[in-house]
C-alpha cells in the first residue's frame, strides 16, 4: 500500500472514509476539532468507524488519545447477512446510510444490516427520503432492483431514538455510466408523514398544509400517513414529513424534515440552536416550499443528493457520465474535491445559463468490485 | 501453401471451370435466372426420420451457435490507435531478427543492420507496427507476451517445435491470448521433397492443435543471398497488415507502455559524485490499453513500482499519414516513417531530451514565403512549431553573434549555435503541462546542467511557474535546490504575489539555451478560456521569440482572469489537487462574480458560514449532506410565484419544458444531432439507423431501442432473425462509445486530458525518479521495458486465493511452501503458496503437494490483482533446463485479508488418574489455557471409548498442581495403559513473503535467484532428508497373547443348567483297560491274516509293472509328437515366408504405380 493521504479536520469525514475504502488508500486525518472545547471525534463519527469495521474485514482504525488524529487503513468490503449496528444518537441513521449504501455495492457479499438509532431528524435525510429517492438514484447506475431495499421496522426521533431499519444492498461488478440530463416535468408528488408518541393530528395538519401549496400546480399529490405507536414508535415524541416529486423522466426530487425535541450536546447546551418549535402547519408549508424551490432550481437530483450522484458517477466504468444538477451545493462541491483527491476523477462543470442549472461531465474511474469472488 | 496462389504472376487470368466455388456460382446463377431444382422425386428421403435425432441435431446446432458468440467488449480507444506490437518469438537461431528485418524492409524500405529495441514502422494509412524481438529468456518472454498484439512464432522447420514456443504459447494463454501466427523457417535444409511436405503437415497439425484449427502458419522456404525470398516476405507482410488486434480484458483496463527509448536524466554532477546514486529516468513510448491519468502509479517490469513524477504527451515521432493535411490515396515514400531510437538508425537522432531530425537537403525548402512546406515531422496542425522556429530564424535581422552580444547572458548559446546543422527541438512542442507541478521537471533544468554557468551567483538556477490561483497570477521561482522536494503544495504555500501580471521580467529569469527554443503551441487556443489554464509554465527565452510569447501570455492571463470557469472555482484555479484541501483563501460562493473583499474573512466568520458558500477553509465544518440553506422562502401560495415554475410541471407548457431539456448549454443541439446519428457496427458491418426517440434519456433509450430495432425494416438483421442479446449489447456499447467520443470531442484537449487522462495512442514521455542505478547500468535494448499502470488497490498487498493446476508437462508435483515465481498482472514475483482443496463442507484443507491432474486452491501473499486475472508460475528461470519451465497455470479467485486453511492435528495424551468414568489426561495439553480452548471437544481412546474434555483438572488433583492436565469423561472406564486422542483442525499460517523479481537490475544473462526450495538447498548443502524413525514402516511383531483359563465361580456353576455346566473331568492316572489289553489271534485267524498280506503284496507288484510299461509307452509317444511338430513348424515358416514375399512385391508394385 502506498503512502497514506494526509488530511486535516473533521470536514467531509464520511466521504473521506468512503472514498478511501473504495480506492483502498490509507488516510491520516489530523487536527480533528483540535481547537474546540471538546476536541476529537464525536460519537457519531466513532460509531461510523465501527460500522465500517463491521462491514469490512481487516480495516485498521487508530485514534490517538485525544481523538484528534485518526489513522485509517481500509480493508476488504465484506458485506454479509444479519449484521447489526447501533448508531450513535448524535446523528440520525441517514448519516450512516449515505456512505454505507455506496460501500455495500462494492462488497463481497450482498449486505443486509439492521441499523438502530434515530430514523428521522432535520439534519440528515430521513429514511423515508432514502426509500423514495436515494434508492431510485442507485438504480440508474445499474444496481439491480432486487435486493435493494430499506425497511423501516420502527421509528425513532431525537433525542432518544429507538428506531430500527433494515437495509439490504446487492453487490455490483461495476456501475454503468449515465447520461442523465433531462429533468422532465413533475408528474406527481408523493410523500409520507409520520408521528411517533404524539397525536396523529399533527400529520393531518402537515398534510393539509402541504397539499394547499401544491394545489395550484398539480392535482396528483398523495401523502401517506404513518402513525406509529407502542414499540414501533421509538422512545421520543416527534413528527415529520418527507415529500418527493417524480418527473416524467424518472427523476426524484425530495425534501423532508422532522420536528422533535432537540438533543443536548456533551457540553450541555443544545446541539442546534433551539428554534421555537414550528407548528405542524408551518412545517408542512415549509417543506412544500422547499420542494418547490428544489424543483425551481432544476437538476436531475435535489441538492441533498448531489454528493451521492457525483460519487456514483466517479465510480462508474471509464465512460462519460453527464448529469445535470441545480445550483451546486457546498456539499456537492466538497464531494467533487474529495473525488478528485481520492479517485483522480475531475468533472467538467459547465453552467447552463438558460435554465440556471449546471451540467457536469466526467469519465468514471473504472472502479471494479475487487472483493467479489470469481464464481 | 496458398501463398503462391495469392500472388499470381502476370499471366492472364483464367476463369475457373470446375470446383466447389464454380458449383456454388452456377447455383446462384440458376437461382437468379429462375431455374429451380425441382427434381425432388422423393421428398420423404430428405425429411428427418427420427424425432430424437432431429432434436439432438437442433440442440447441437444451437449450442454451436451459442459457443460462437462472445460477450462484446467496449473498445475505449478513440483517435489514432497505437502501433500494433508484433512480437517475434522463437528459440535462438531460428531467424527471428531476419524476419523482422525483412518485414521492416518491406514496410518502410529501410534496412536495419541490427534489431535492438522496438522498431516502429508506418505500414499503411491507418496501420503502424512496432516490431519487437522476444529475448530468449523466460523473463523477456513473459514481458513480451503481456504486450504482444500479434505474436509471430518462428519455428525451425528442420528441427521441429522447441519448448520455447510452447512455453510462450502458455504464457500468452494465461495473460490474454493475442493474435498468433506461426512462421516455419530453415525449410531449405530438407533435400527430400516428400519429407519436407510431411514435416510441414505434421508441424501444421501440431500447431493447430495448440491454437485452433486453421491457425495461420507460414513457410519461409529458404534464404536467397542471406534473405528470405521477397515473395514469401510479401505474403507474410500482407497477413501481418491484415491483423486486427483484439481487446483483452487486462490490457483494456490498464494503461501500459512499451518503452522504445530510455534516457538517464540524473543531474550529471550527482551521478559523477556517486556512481551508484538513484537515477532519474525518462521513458518514451506509445500509450496503450486505457487512458493514463496523471496521478497513476506504474510498475516497471523487473524493477518495481514507481509514481510518475512527470507525464508529458509528445508529438508522434512516427505519425500516421492520415493526420497530415493532404489526402492521398496511397502511402507516399515520405510517409513511410520509421522510428527505432534504440537501434540508432533512421533520420531521427536523439540527444538527451531532444530529438534531432536530420533532414536531407533536398527535402528542405524553407523560404520567407508562407508556402506550405514539406517536412517529415509535419503533424498537420496549422503551423508546425518547427516551421515557426525556422522561419523566425530566417527572419532575424541580426546575426547570431550580434544577438549574442546583446543578450543578457551569452554563455549558453555559443556552443550549440556554432554548428549550423538544422537541428531543432521538436519534442517539447506538444507538451501539455497543465499543472504547475509538472513544470519543474520540464527539461530545461536538466538541459542546462551541463553548463556550469548560472544566472545568479548563488550557484542555483531558477525556474518559474506562473499559475493562477483564485483569479490572480502567481509566479513562483523554483530554485534548483528544491526541485526534488517542491511540489504543487509548496507552490501554493509560499507564493509571492505580484499584482501586475503584465510585468513578466523575463530577462531576469532567463535560463534557456539560445537555440533550444520552447514555445507553447498556442496558435489554436487563443480564445479558449479553459484552454488557457492548460499551460502553467511559460518557458520563454530572450531571443526574438520572447516578445511574442510574452505578449500572448498576457493575453491569456487576461482571458483567464475575466471569466473563471466553474471548474476552476470548484477545483481551484491552479488545478493542483492540494489546493482545495488546505486553502488559504476561501472560495467564491454561489454566484460567480464576487468582489475581492469576500476573499478574506476572519476565521471565526468562516466557521459560522455553513451551507451557503463553498468554503472549505474551516476544516472542521459539519459533515452534513442535507441542503437546508434555502435562504428566505418564497411565498408559494401566491399564484404568480407558482406560475414561474409552472412549466416544470406536467400541468404547464410541455413545449417549453421540452425546450429546456433540449437546450444543453452552448454546443448542445449540434451535439445531440450528431450524437444519435447513424453508426456502423464495425464488427458485423451493419448500419444502424438513428431512432427519433434516442434523445430521451439513456435509460428510456435502451428499451425503445430494442423495440425500434425490431420494428425497423431497414435493419438487415431483423429480417434474418430477431436481434439477440448479444446484438443488443453490441448496439448499446456502440452507442455508449459514440456518446463518449462526442462528449469528449466537445472539450478542448487540455480539459480532456484532465478529465480522461492521456489517450491511448499518444506518444508519451514518463519521468520517473529514484530508480536504482542498475537499471541504467544494465540496460539492454534487446529486452523490452514494460511500464504498466496500476489500478485502484492493486498496489496493496494481501492474500490471494487462486485456482491452480500444475502444468501437465511439468514433471514434478509442487510442494506447499516451496517458492514459486509467478507472473501476474504486470508483475513478476516470488512467493510461497499454500495449496489446499475444498472439502465438501466448505473447509479448505491444506495439501502437502498439488494434485497430479486436478485443480487445487493456492493461497499466497502478494500485491493484489482483481479476481479472474490469470497467472503463470515458474520454479526456475534459468535457460539451461531440459524440461518445461512453466510449472503451473492459474487464475485468481478472490482475495481476502485472511485465508482460513486448515490441517489435521491429533493430540495424544495418557491418563494419569482414573476415577470410574472420569480420567485425568496428561501430556495432551501444555497449559490450562489450552484446555480452556478445547473444552467440550471429543476425545477417544485407541479401543474406541469416546469421551469429552471437561475442564482443566488442576483443582481436582490434590497433589502439586501441574499445568495441562485435563479432566475428561468417557462412556466407560478406561485403562491406565490406554492412549487418548483428540482430533482437531488447526489453521495453517500462510507465509507473508513476496519478493519482486528485479531482473532489470542485473545483467540480463544472469539468472535471477531468489529464495531456494528446500530440495535445492538440501542438494546444494548436501544435507540428507531428515528421517523420523517413528514414521518408518516396520514389520509388525505381535506376541502371541496368553489368555488365562476361564474360571467360573462355584456358586455360579452350581446355578447353571447341566447343559452349560463345565464337564471337564480330571485326567486319569492310569490307562484304561481298553488301552492296556493285548490281542492274541486264533490259528485260523492268523492264517487268514497272512493270506491277505500275501495277496496285497502280489497286487502291489502287479501295479508297479503296469506303471512302468505305461511310462515307457508315453515316452515313445512324446518323442513321435515332437518329431511331427518340428516338421510342421518348418513347413509353416516356409509358407509364411512365401506369403510375405508376395505381399512385398505387390506393395512395391503399387507404390511404383502411385509415383
Amino acid at each position: 500500500m502506498g503512502k497514506a493521504k494526509k488530511m486535516k479536520g473533521s470536514q467531509s469525514f464520511r466521504q473521506r472514509l468512503l472514498l478511501s475504502t473504495l480506492s483502498s488508500t490509507r488516510i491520516v486525518i489530523d487536527e480533528i476539532r483540535a481547537d474546540e472545547t471538546i476536541p476529537g471525534l464525536r460519537p457519531h463519527e466513532i460509531s461510523l468507524l465501527r460500522l465500517i469495521e463491521t462491514v469490512t474485514d481487516d480495516a485498521v482504525v487508530k485514534i490517538n488519545e485525544t481523538g484528534t488524529q485518526l489513522k485509517y487503513k481500509p480493508g476488504i468490503i465484506m458485506g454479509g447477512k444479519n449484521l447489526v449496528h447501533n448508531c450513535a444518537l448524535t446523528r440520525s441513521i441517514g448519516y450512516y446510510l449515505e456512505p454505507l449504501i455506496v460501500l455495500a455495492l462494492f462488497g463481497k457479499k450482498p449486505l443486509s444490516i439492521r441499523l438502530s438509532g434515530i430514523t428521522n431528524d432535520p439534519k440528515d435525510p430521513g429514511v423515508d427520503t432514502f426509500r423514495s429517492t436515494t434508492l431510485h438514484i442507485l438504480k440508474r447506475f445499474g444496481v439491480p432492483a432486487e435486493g435493494l431495499g430499506l425497511k423501516i421496522e420502527s421509528r425513532g426521533v431525537a433525542p432518544n431514538g429507538g428506531g430500527e431499519v433494515l437495509l439490504t444492498v446487492p453487490t455490483v461488478q461495476t456501475l454503468t455510466a449515465v447520461h442523465w440530463v433531462e429533468e422532465g416535468m413533475v408528474k406527481r408528488i408523493r410523500g409520507s408523514t409520520f408521528s411517533v408518541r404524539v397525536n396523529s393530528d399533527f400529520e393531518h395538519s402537515m398534510r393539509f398544509a402541504a397539499r394547499g401549496i401544491f394545489n395550484n400546480l398539480l392535482p396528483d399529490v398523495h401523502i401517506e400517513l404513518d402513525h406509529r405507536a407502542g414499540a414501533q414508535a421509538g422512545k421520543s415524541p416527534g413528527y415529520g414529513i418527507s415529500l418527493v416529486a417524480e418527473t416524467t423522466t424518472g427523476c426524484y426530487i425530495s425534501a423532508d424534515t422532522t420536528v422533535s425535541f432537540g438533543r443536548t450536546d456533551e457540553t450541555g447546551e443544545l446541539d442546534f440552536e433551539k428554534k421555537s418549535r414550528v407548528s405542524a402547519e408551518d412545517t408542512g408549508v415549509e417543506i412544500a416550499s422547499w420542494l418547490l424551490q428544489e424543483i425551481e432550481k432544476g437538476g436531475v437530483v435535489d441538492s441533498t443528493h448531489q454528493g451521492l450522484l457525483f460519487i456514483l458517477c466517479a465510480s462508474c466504468q471509464p465512460d462519460v457520465s453527464k448529469v445535470r444538477v441545480g445550483t451546486l451545493s457546498s456539499y456537492g462541491v466538497e464531494t467533487l474535491r474529495n473525488i478528485k483527491e481520492f479517485m483522480g476523477v475531475e468533472f467538467n462543470i459547465r453552467p447552463d445559463p438558460s435554465t440556471g442549472t449546471v451540467i457536469l461531465k466526467c469519465v468514471g474511474s473504472g472502479l471494479v468490485n475487487l472483493s467479489r469472488k470469481l464464481s | 501453401m496458398a501463398a503462391d496462389e495469392l500472388m499470381p504472376s502476370h499471366r492472364s487470368h483464367r476463369t475457373r471451370k470446375a470446383g466447389p466455388t464454380m458449383r456454388k456460382k452456377s447455383e446462384i446463377d440458376k437461382k437468379k435466372r429462375g431455374i429451380s431444382d425441382t427434381k425432388q422425386n422423393n421428398p420423404k428421403a430428405f425429411s428427418f426420420k427420427s424425432a430424437r435425432r432431429a432434436q439432438l441435431a437442433e440442440s447441437h446446432a444451437t449450442e454451436k451457435e451459442q459457443k460462437r458468440l462472445h460477450l462484446p467488449k467496449i473498445d475505449r480507444t478513440y483517435g489514432d490507435p497505437p502501433p500494433v506490437v508484433v512480437v517475434v518469438q522463437g528459440p535462438p537461431g531460428v531467424g527471428k531478427s531476419l524476419v523482422i528485418k525483412s518485414l521492416v524492409k518491406l514496410f518502410s524500405n529501410q534496412s536495419v543492420p541490427e534489431v535492438r529495441g522496438p522498431i516502429t514502422v508506418v505500414q499503411g494509412k491507418r496501420q503502424r507496427f512496432q516490431f519487437v524481438e522476444c529475448p530468449n529468456d523466460i523473463n523477456g518472454m513473459v514481458d513480451c507476451a503481456k504486450i504482444a498484439d500479434l505474436a509471430m512464432l518462428v519455428v525451425d522447420g528442420s528441427y521441429g517445435f522447441e519448448m520455447e514456443t510452447f512455453e510462450f504459447l502458455n504464457i500468452m494463454q494465461v495473460h490474454g491470448f493475442p493474435r498468433v501466427m506461426g512462421v516455419l523457417t530453415h525449410l531449405d535444409k530438407f533435400n527430400d521433397v516428400s519429407k519436407l511436405r510431411k514435416t510441414k503437415t505434421r508441424l501444421k497439425q501440431r500447431f493447430w492443435k495448440e491454437i485452433f484449427d486453421g491457425a495461420k502458419l507460414f513457410y519461409l522456404s529458404g534464404l536467397i543471398h542471406g534473405k528470405y525470398s521477397p515473395r514469401e516476405v510479401h505474403n507474410l507482410g500482407r497477413f501481418v497488415a491484415l491483423c486486427k488486434p483484439q481487446p483483452l480484458l487486462w490490457r483494456s483496463s490498464h494503461p501500459y507502455l512499451l518503452a522504445d527509448r530510455l534516457e538517464d536524466v540524473t543531474p550529471p554532477e550527482k551521478a559523477q559524485m556517486d556512481k551508484k546514486c538513484d537515477r532519474n529516468i525518462t521513458l518514451y513510448g506509445y500509450l496503450r490499453g486505457c487512458n493514463l491519468k496523471k496521478g497513476m502509479k506504474v510498475h516497471i517490469a523487473g524493477v518495481g513500482d514507481y509514481s510518475l513524477s512527470g507525464v508529458t504527451a509528445l508529438s508522434d515521432p512516427c505519425p500516421l499519414p492520415s493526420a497530415s493535411k493532404k489526402k492521398k490515396k496511397r502511402l507516399g515514400d515520405k510517409d513511410r516513417l520509421f522510428y527505432a531510437p534504440m537501434s540508432g538508425i533512421g533520420e531521427l537522432l536523439y540527444d538527451k531530451d531532444a530529438v534531432y531530425i536530420n533532414i536531407n537537403k533536398y527535402h528542405v525548402q524553407y523560404s520567407n514565403t508562407d508556402d506550405k512546406m514539406e517536412e517529415p515531422t509535419n503533424k498537420g496542425k496549422g503551423r508546425d512549431v518547427g516551421e515557426d522556429l525556422v522561419k523566425s530564424l530566417q527572419d532575424t535581422k541580426y546575426s547570431i553573434d550580434e544577438k549574442l552580444d546583446k543578450t543578457f547572458i551569452n554563455f549558453f548559446g555559443k556552443k550549440t549555435s556554432a554548428n549550423s546543422e538544422t537541428k531543432f527541438k521538436a519534442e517539447d512542442a506538444y507538451q501539455s503541462l497543465p499543472e504547475g507541478s509538472d513544470s519543474e521537471e520540464s527539461q530545461s533544468n536538466d538541459d542546462d546542467e551541463d553548463d556550469e554557468v548560472h544566472v545568479e551567483g548563488k550557484g542555483s538556477e531558477i525556474n518559474q511557474i506562473t499559475e493562477i490561483d483564485g483569479g490572480r497570477l502567481r509566479r513562483k521561482a523554483i530554485f534548483k535546490d528544491d526541485i526534488g522536494g517542491s511540489d504543487a503544495m509548496d507552490s501554493n504555500e509560499d507564493d509571492f504575489e505580484e499584482a501586475d501580471d503584465a510585468e513578466l521580467d523575463l530577462d531576469e529569469y532567463d535560463f534557456e539555451e539560445a537555440d533550444d527554443v520552447e514555445l507553447e503551441n498556442e496558435v489554436e487556443d487563443s480564445g479558449d478560456d479553459s484552454a488557457s489554464d492548460s499551460s502553467g509554465d511559460y518557458q520563454i527565452d530572450d531571443t526574438d521569440h520572447g516578445n511574442i510569447s510574452q505578449w500572448k501570455a498576457i493575453l491569456k492571463e487576461n482571458a483567464r482572469k475575466k471569466n473563471p470557469s466553474l471548474t476552476q472555482i470548484v477545483y481551484g484555479a491552479s488545478g493542483s489537487s492540494a489546493t482545495p484541501l488546505i486553502n488559504e483563501n476561501p472560495d467564491i460562493s454561489d454566484d460567480e462574480d464576487t468582489d475581492d473583499e469576500d476573499f478574506f474573512k476572519p476565521k471565526g466568520e468562516q466557521s459560522k458560514n455553513s451551507g451557503g458558500g463553498w468554503d472549505v477553509g474551516y476544516v472542521n465544518s459539519e459533515d452534513c449532506s442535507k441542503f437546508m440553506n434555502y435562504g428566505h422562502l418564497k411565498n408559494w401560495k401566491e399564484k404568480d410565484v407558482c406560475e414561474s415554475i409552472r412549466d416544470r410541471f406536467t400541468t404547464g407548457d410541455w413545449s417549453k419544458a421540452a425546450l429546456r431539456d433540449k437546450n444543453l448549454g452552448t454546443a448542445g443541439e449540434g451535439e445531440d444531432d450528431e450524437l444519435y446519428g447513424d453508426f456502423e457496427d464495425l464488427e458485423t458491418g451493419d448500419k444502424h439507423k438513428s431512432h427519433e426517440n434516442m434523445e430521451s434519456g439513456a435509460y428510456d433509450n435502451d428499451d425503445e431501442d430494442a423495440e425500434a430495432v425490431e420494428r425497423d425494416g431497414n435493419n438487415p438483421r431483423s429480417q434474418i432473425k430477431e436481434p439477440g442479446y448479444v446484438d443488443k449489447l453490441k448496439e448499446e456499447l456502440e452507442i455508449r462509445k459514440q456518446m463518449n467520443q462526442l462528449e469528449m470531442n466537445d472539450l478542448d484537449s487540455d480539459t480532456r486530458i484532465e478529465l480522461e487522462g492521456f489517450r491511448a495512442g499518444t506518444y508519451m514521455r514518463l519521468e520517473i525518479h529514484n530508480v536504482p542505478y542498475e537499471m541504467v547500468e544494465f540496460f539492454d535494448p534487446c529486452h523490452p521495458i514494460l511500464v504498466g499502470g496500476i489500478g485502484f488497490g492493486e498496489d496493496n498487498i494481501g492474500y490471494m486465493q487462486a485456482r491452480l493446476k500444475k502444468h501437465r508437462w511439468h514433471k514434478k508435483v509442487l510442494k506447499t511452501r516451496d517458492p514459486i515465481i509467478v507472473s501476474i498482472g504486470w508483475r513478476r514475483y516470488q512467493t510461497l503458496p499454500i495449496y489446499a482443496i475444498e472439502d465438501r463442507n466448505g473447509r479448505h484443507r491444506m495439501l502437502k503437494y498439488t494434485p497430479e491432474h486436478m485443480h487445487c486452491l493456492a493461497t499466497f501473499w502478494g500485491p493484489l490483482v482483481p479476481p479472474s486475472t490469470g497467472f503463470v508460475a515458474f520454479q526456475n528461470l534459468s535457460n539451461n533446463q531440459a524440461g518445461f519451465r512453466i510449472t503451473a497455470t492459474s487464475v485468481v479467485v478472490e482475495f481476502n485479508h485472511q485465508a482460513r486453511i486448515v490441517k489435521k492435528i491429533k493430540l495424544v495424551g495418557t491418563p494419569c488418574k482414573i476415577k470410574k468414568k472420569t480420567a485425568f489426561i496428561k501430556d495432551m495439553f501444555t497449559s490450562d489455557l489450552e484446555i480452556a480452548r478445547f473444552e467440550g471437544s471429543s476425545v477417544r481412546t485407541v479401543s474406541g471409548i469416546r469421551g469429552q474434555v471437561k475442564k482443566a483438572g488442576k483443582n481436582m488433583l490434590d497433589n502439586k498442581a501441574e499445568e495441562g492436565i485435563a479432566r475428561c469423561t468417557f462412556e466407560d472406564q478406561i485403562h491406565m495403559g490406554d492412549m487418548v486422542f483428540l482430533r482437531a483442525w488447526t489453521t495453517v499460517e500462510i507465509p507473508q513473503f513476496y519478493n519482486p523479481l528485479t531482473t532489470a537490475l542485473q545483467p540480463r544473462d544472469k539468472t535471477w535467484e531468489g529464495m531456494k526450495t528446500f530440495g535445492q538447498l538440501r542438494r546444494e548443502l548436501n544435507i540428507p532428508i531428515p528421517v523420523n524413525k517413528d514414521s518408518l514402516y516396520k514389520p509388525i511383531e505381535r506376541k502371541p497373547k496368553k489368555f488365562s483359563a476361564l474360571k467360573i465361580p462355584k456358586s455360579l456353576q452350581r446355578d447353571l443348567p447341566f447343559k452349560s455346566k463345565p464337564k471337564d473331568l480330571p485326567r486319569r492316572k492310569r490307562h484304561s483297560l481298553d488301552e492296556k489289553r493285548a490281542v492274541i489271534m486264533e490259528p485260523k485267524e492268523r492264517k487268514v491274516h497272512t493270506v491277505i498280506q500275501q495277496f496285497q503284496l502280489v497286487h502291489h507288484d502287479k501295479m508297479k509293472k503296469k506303471k512302468a510299461t505305461e511310462q515307457k509307452k508315453r515316452k515313445e509317444y512324446e518323442a513321435e509328437k515332437a518329431k511331427n511338430e518340428e516338421i510342421n513348424k518348418k513347413r509353416r515358416r516356409e509358407e509364411r515366408r512365401e506369403r510375405y514375399r508376395e505381399e512385398d512385391k505387390k506393395k512395391k508394385k503399387m507404390r511404383r504405380s502411385h509415383d
